[in-house]
């Protein structure tokens, strides 16, 4: 069998003036890398440290290396096409690594792989088997590349990227030539040559072009923070934020570095999607042009000509670019970074921004309502007042507490609680808990919301908070550790999936639709409970975008208090794809995702499908209150 | 002591509305101690508006008049007032609570050693005057402590002036000593601010148009109410993402901001991002079909009803009162 | 240009008031305090000329030992530094008193310019910067709502009723009191925080200022208004309600 297929046809030796021709050529080559590599390098590790990195967990990062990227788990995933394209060119280069440097020793006479040895001979069917595979997988990335060419790939089109092509195509090629060709021809040198001529042009060019991705980005996911959409504290007293090259951290510029443009980002922004400046990928580029040009010791602001304050203002922070991102940036920390620089520094000017903050550093919700407003609800309500007694501490949240549509999900969600007989109580002098303040960068008044809110909680002696607010979860789960050890909390969808088998049915036919909220989804990982409570309540239909790809409502990362300047508004895309499923009903598990898609179908006028919380759907099925006898 | 002295306030030559509440405030304060009230206004050429004050049933009228007292400014102001005052040592000065009365009338008092009450809402026995506190969460009552003279203003609309009886009181004219060089401000002539294209936030009064309108077809009906009564024309947010008004109309938390004195709400249901942007108003009507819109919560006044007859009748109504 | 803001610390908007058991004020424990608005614009203008033509803003406040917070924020918001006329006793001093005792504090300072707010939200006198500027004899003006510096002294712009504004020039030094709206406040930073630890806070005992408690006028006591703010809905004929509203809105509220 194996007599019949062709084997490798090496060179059978070199003479000395070969070798030793070869053996300048690499060195060149070695040193052309290095001189663009190691600046890079430097670049990167004069950068500040990030004074909150911890290696441990060491299992967490093994399983993305070993799952991102040597499986291409998350490349396939996201874009199973392109994806597994890219995945056969990236396992052929992992099969090649012995080839070439076999390839190599052999130049030097070293060779120690021989195609007729039994190892020899296998491993090199093998890196063919993959050399086709790769060479398909080149081919076709280069047509998506140079003739489909989809919109997130940007309007430039990158020369070097087929050249790039061209070279990988070219090594697979004149390996898979070398079978055919008789050993002991004069082509086999030849082909040795070429072969070895165009590694030793790519290896130099490498760290020139976004492929520097393949030498970073193993790095840049095994280092990365893990957490998603982690804000690191501030570090010292003078640490505000991105604000110049002395705030940029390793992990920060190792990122900028490994970008490869691949506009995974750009293509789920809802930023991006409706027209705005921002571009997550731009973001990051700007930051490894300002690395490159400015350096990691620079004064020089980020903000101006390497990014655009306004863009940055523009993030939803729903997370869809870092959730996506293959090579392990984490966009979120470092758009809020640049948040934080300019708005812990004062520079960041912006009326409805400016009285959010003022409303937050006086009063004690994002809306700027009086706090007796609040009172009355409760009061009109008749909500128990946390004492401690109760199970549950029931967070309103500022939507919960003032906004209508709000107060009726908690008012929805308290009666699904009594007709369980869960015990719960809501508490006074509850205060925002900082969400919008710290998506916008603003340390200072979240550090005053989340000091006096962990106070408030540790003097009730809460240990179990729920919610109907995916923002507040996150922001008191995550972001208050900070500054304390905040109760355990959990969301309504969480608590109702639970409790599920104890609530009536009321069976429907009804389309249901679920809006998945960015953070409850992607921020909490909280996808089947809603559904769950959606299929008790009718039958389930989904979005074209949906689960982990949902697309935001737009309110996110205090945007739904600076308003929308340019664009179409991200609320109404939204509104329109959930309409488009013909579903008679939408539900969704956020109140902002709420109020934004109300005024979204609104505008929409008849036709457009009821909009109601996951809260609401349950309690439709409740038995009514049995008015009083003498009522 | 000399009894119940008001201060009167002439622009362009008329008395206003809220002079003649502080002439109804000093009778009811003259009437309770058994004191008279006189007229005093300062200006310069004071003939006209001396003369309207002179058919009310007053003590007398004095024409404080120097050439320097126009335009308004507080160093003539109160240097006249004062050398008057201490003339005519009166009990107690009564002001109308103006942005004029403001500027000057607490540094008379303080010249004649007294703390002033300003922006009184009413008085009792005494006497003890009250004034909101906490912007109207409180009322405060205060008592003047000696026998000195008492100063205080009156809040607009605090007392009524439509039943102020008829006299003809003499008119006096006083001629304060004054020299140029005693004012040391200079006052341009009043304007308006230039015409812009919308400025809902420093717009007095604002009627805004929600879904209720149904169809842009309808906005006639409001823009009537808002020229009745006035006001700017405002929406919602859905009917500036409709397009049937521009988006420098939109209120709300992605819109303006505004804080009139009056915001009328018609076919608004509330959502909070308009709730945000109307808080900041001093009166809000609202007007809506639903009983349960939470715009009524937020509202002062209510009529449940259909805009299309509720609107139509407001207006009638507006045009009756204004006649 | 040394410039002189007088900063006033009120109940916070949001805060529930209780009365106290004497009758002649509130409950101030539990209270949570705030800058006065109108002061916190009269800030923000000072802070805006010093960084148009230089020179040093100066906060100052009289009150209890808590005041210090508020002065602190003046700082944290750009303030050079800060004086805090200590007094445990403002509540037996009118406002003509409480003038007196800021008075004789700015004097040592001799300020080209001294702001004030239009008006506190609590007590609501409007009387303080009239009077401060009274009691040093420097010309004033009242209700600004931006100011210019010229070369003789200070072209300002006043509101009057109804939507009509004039210009006013006065001579430096002198006396403005701000009105609400005329800028935009700047919000505080962390970094504006961090820097404030470093600027002077002095403190000045109010019975070194020479001015003794006295009040011509005395708050006596305060209630809760007999009707506490709620929706009415006017019922009947839409006839009947408009004209009801016409009347309300006219007598009642007072806004036609």
């Amino acid at each position: 069998m194996t007599l019949l297929l062709p084997t490798l046809a090496e060179p059978s030796s070199f003479a000395l003036g070969e070798k030793l021709l070869f053996a300048a050529l690499a060195v060149a080559s070695g040193l052309l890398f290095a001189h663009r590599f190691v600046p890079i390098l430097r670049t990167i590790l004069r950068a500040r440290k990030d004074a909150d990195f911890r290696l441990s967990p060491l299992g967490r990062r093994v399983r993305d290396l070993v799952w991102d990227v040597m499986c291409q788990a998350k490349v396939i995933r996201q874009r199973p096409l392109p994806g597994l394209a890219h995945a056969f060119v990236f396992w052929s280069f992992c099969a090649f690594a012995l080839v070439t440097l076999n390839h190599c020793a052999a130049g030097l006479g070293l060779g120690f792989l021989s195609p007729a040895g039994l190892f020899g001979r296998w491993y090199f069917y093998l890196a063919a088997a993959f050399a086709l595979a790769c060479s398909a997988g080149i081919l076709g990335l280069f047509v998506r590349r140079f003739l489909v060419r989809p919109r997130w790939l940007g309007s430039h089109v990158s020369w070097e990227s087929g050249f790039i092509a061209f070279l990988i195509f070219n090594l697979m090629m004149t390996y898979l030539a070398a079978f055919v060709v008789p050993t002991g021809s004069p082509a086999v040198k030849v082909l040795w040559w070429v072969h070895t001529l165009t590694l030793l042009v790519f290896l130099p060019i490498l760290p020139h072009t976004k492929h520097l991705h393949l030498i970073l980005s193993p790095a840049t996911v095994f280092l990365s923070r893990g957490s998603f959409s982690r804000i690191p504290p501030l570090a010292g007293d003078e640490d505000f934020g991105l604000v110049a090259g002395t705030d940029l951290t390793r992990l920060a510029a190792l990122q900028a570095y490994s970008c490869v443009e691949c506009g995974r980002c750009t293509e789920h922004c809802p930023a991006a999607d409706t027209g705005k400046l921002l571009n997550p990928k731009e973001i990051v580029l700007g930051l490894r042009a300002y690395l490159n040009e400015q350096g990691p010791a620079s004064a020089e602001p980020i903000l101006g000509k390497y990014n655009a304050q306004e863009a940055v203002f523009q993030c939803t922070t729903c997370g869809s670019c870092e959730f996506q991102c293959p090579v392990g940036i984490e966009h979120l920390p470092l758009i809020v970074g640049l948040r934080r620089g300019a708005v812990n520094t004062g520079t960041w000017e912006d009326d409805r921004g400016a009285r959010l903050f003022l409303a937050l550093e006086r009063g004690t919700n994002a809306l700027g309502l009086p706090a007796a407003e609040r009172e009355k609800f409760i009061q009109k309500q008749n909500f128990p007042i946390f004492d401690g007694s109760q199970e549950y501490c029931l967070w309103l949240g500022c939507m919960g507490a003032y906004d209508p549509k709000g107060r009726e999900i908690v008012a929805d969600f308290a009666r699904v609680m009594n007709y369980l007989g869960t015990s719960y109580g809501v508490l006074r002098k509850e205060k925002c808990t900082g969400d919008p303040v710290r998506r916008l960068g603003n340390d200072l008044v979240f550090q005053q919301l989340a000091e006096s809110n962990l106070e408030l909680l540790a003097q009730s002696h809460a240990k179990k908070i729920v919610t109907i607010c995916p923002h507040c979860v996150r922001t008191i789960q995550e972001d208050w550790k900070e500054f304390g050890t905040p109760p355990a909390i959990e969301h309504h969808s969480e608590f109702l999936a639970r409790h599920l088998s104890r609530l009536p049915q009321v069976h429907s036919d009804e389309k249901i639709v679920f809006h998945d909220p960015c953070y409850l989804g992607r921020y909490r990982n909280v996808y089947d409970e809603p559904r769950a409570v959606v299929e008790h309540a009718g039958t389930r239909v989904e979005a074209a975008r949906s689960g982990e790809r949902s697309f935001c409502c737009g309110a996110g990362g205090g945007l739904t208090f600076l308003g929308e300047e340019s664009g179409e508004r991200v609320s109404h895309v939204r509104a329109a794809e959930l309409a488009a499923t013909g579903a008679a009903t939408v539900a969704a598990a956020c109140p902002f995702c709420n109020s934004m898609l109300h005024d979204a179908f609104a505008a929409q006028g008849s036709g457009a499908p009821e909009f109601v919380d996951i809260a609401q759907l349950t309690a439709r099925a409740l038995p009514q209150p049995t008015p009083p006898a003498n009522g | 002591m000399s009894g119940v002295w008001v201060v009167l306030e002439e622009r362009a030559g008329r008395i206003g509305r809220i002079s003649w509440e502080a002439v109804a405030a000093g009778q009811a304060l003259a009437q309770q101690l058994g004191l008279t009230v006189s007229a005093v206004i300062p200006g310069a050429q004071t003939e006209t508006p001396a003369a309207e004050a002179a058919t009310k049933a007053i003590n007398k009228v004095v024409r404080l008049d120097h050439a320097l007292l126009s335009p308004y400014t507080p160093d003539g102001f109160l240097g006249a007032l004062e050398q008057f005052f201490r003339a005519v040592q009166p009990g107690y000065v009564v002001f109308p609570h103006t942005y004029q009365v403001r500027d000057y009338a607490p540094a008379l008092a303080a010249r004649f050693g007294q703390a002033f009450i300003g922006d009184v809402t009413g008085f009792a026995d005494g006497p003890v005057f009250h004034r909101q506190l906490l912007q109207g969460r409180l009322t405060g009552t205060y008592r003047p402590a000696g026998n000195e003279t008492c100063f205080l203003s009156v809040q607009s609309g605090a007392f009524r002036a439509d039943q102020l009886a008829a006299g003809s009181p003499p008119v006096e004219v006083f001629t304060p000593a004054l020299e140029a060089t005693q004012i040391r401000t200079w006052s341009s002539t009043p304007f308006r601010a230039a015409a812009q294209t919308v400025d809902l936030s420093t717009a007095p009064v604002i009627v805004s148009v929600g879904r209720g309108i149904k169809e842009a077809d309808n906005l006639p009906l409001i823009q009537e109410l808002a020229k009745a009564l006035g006001a700017e024309l405002a929406a919602s947010r859905p009917i500036c993402d409709n397009g049937w008004l521009p988006i420098e109309r939109q209120v709300g938390s992605s819109g303006q901001t505004v804080a009139p004195k009056l915001y009328v709400a018609v076919g608004i249901s509330g959502a909070i991002q308009h709730l945000v942007g109307i808080k900041g108003s001093q009166c809000i009507v609202a007007i809506n079909k639903d009983p349960d819109a939470p715009i009524f919560e937020a509202a002062d006044y209510g009529i449940v009803g259909d805009l299309f007859e509720v609107v139509p009748a407001l207006i009638d109504a507006l045009k009756a009162s204004a006649t | 240009m040394k410039i002189v803001v007088a900063i006033k610390q009120i109940p916070e908007r949001d805060a529930a008031v209780r009365i106290d058991a004497a009758g002649a004020w509130i409950d101030e424990s539990d209270m949570q305090w705030g800058m006065n608005e109108s002061d916190a614009y009269a800030l923000e203008e000072a802070l805006r000329l010093k960084e148009a033509y230089g020179g040093e803003v100066i906060a100052l406040s009289a009150g209890p030992e808590r005041v210090s917070s508020t002065l602190r924020e003046a700082l944290a918001k750009g303030a050079d530094r800060a004086i805090h006329v200590d007094a445990k006793d403002l509540a037996q001093r009118d406002s003509l008193n409480v003038a007196q005792l800021l008075a004789a504090a700015i004097r040592p300072e001799s300020p080209d310019l001294i702001l004030t707010g239009l008006q506190s939200d609590d007590l609501g006198y409007g009387l303080t910067g009239v009077l401060v500027a009274e009691l040093l004899r420097l010309p004033h003006a009242s209700l600004i709502l931006h100011v210019e510096k010229t070369e003789s002294g200070l072209s300002v712009k006043r509101e009057l009723e109804e939507g009509w504004f004039q210009n006013i020039e006065l001579p430096l030094p002198a006396l403005l009191t701000i009105q609400s709206g005329g800028n935009k406040l700047r919000y505080a930073t962390l970094m504006g925080i961090k820097r404030a630890k470093t600027k002077e806070l002095r403190n000045v005992a109010a019975s070194d200022l020479g001015v003794a408690p006295a009040q011509t006028v005395a708050l006596e006591r305060i209630a809760l208004p007999q009707k506490q703010k709620s929706t009415q809905i006017l019922t009947g004929p839409a006839k009947e309600a408009a004209v009801a509203l016409v009347e309300r809105l006219k007598f009642e509220a007072r806004v036609l």
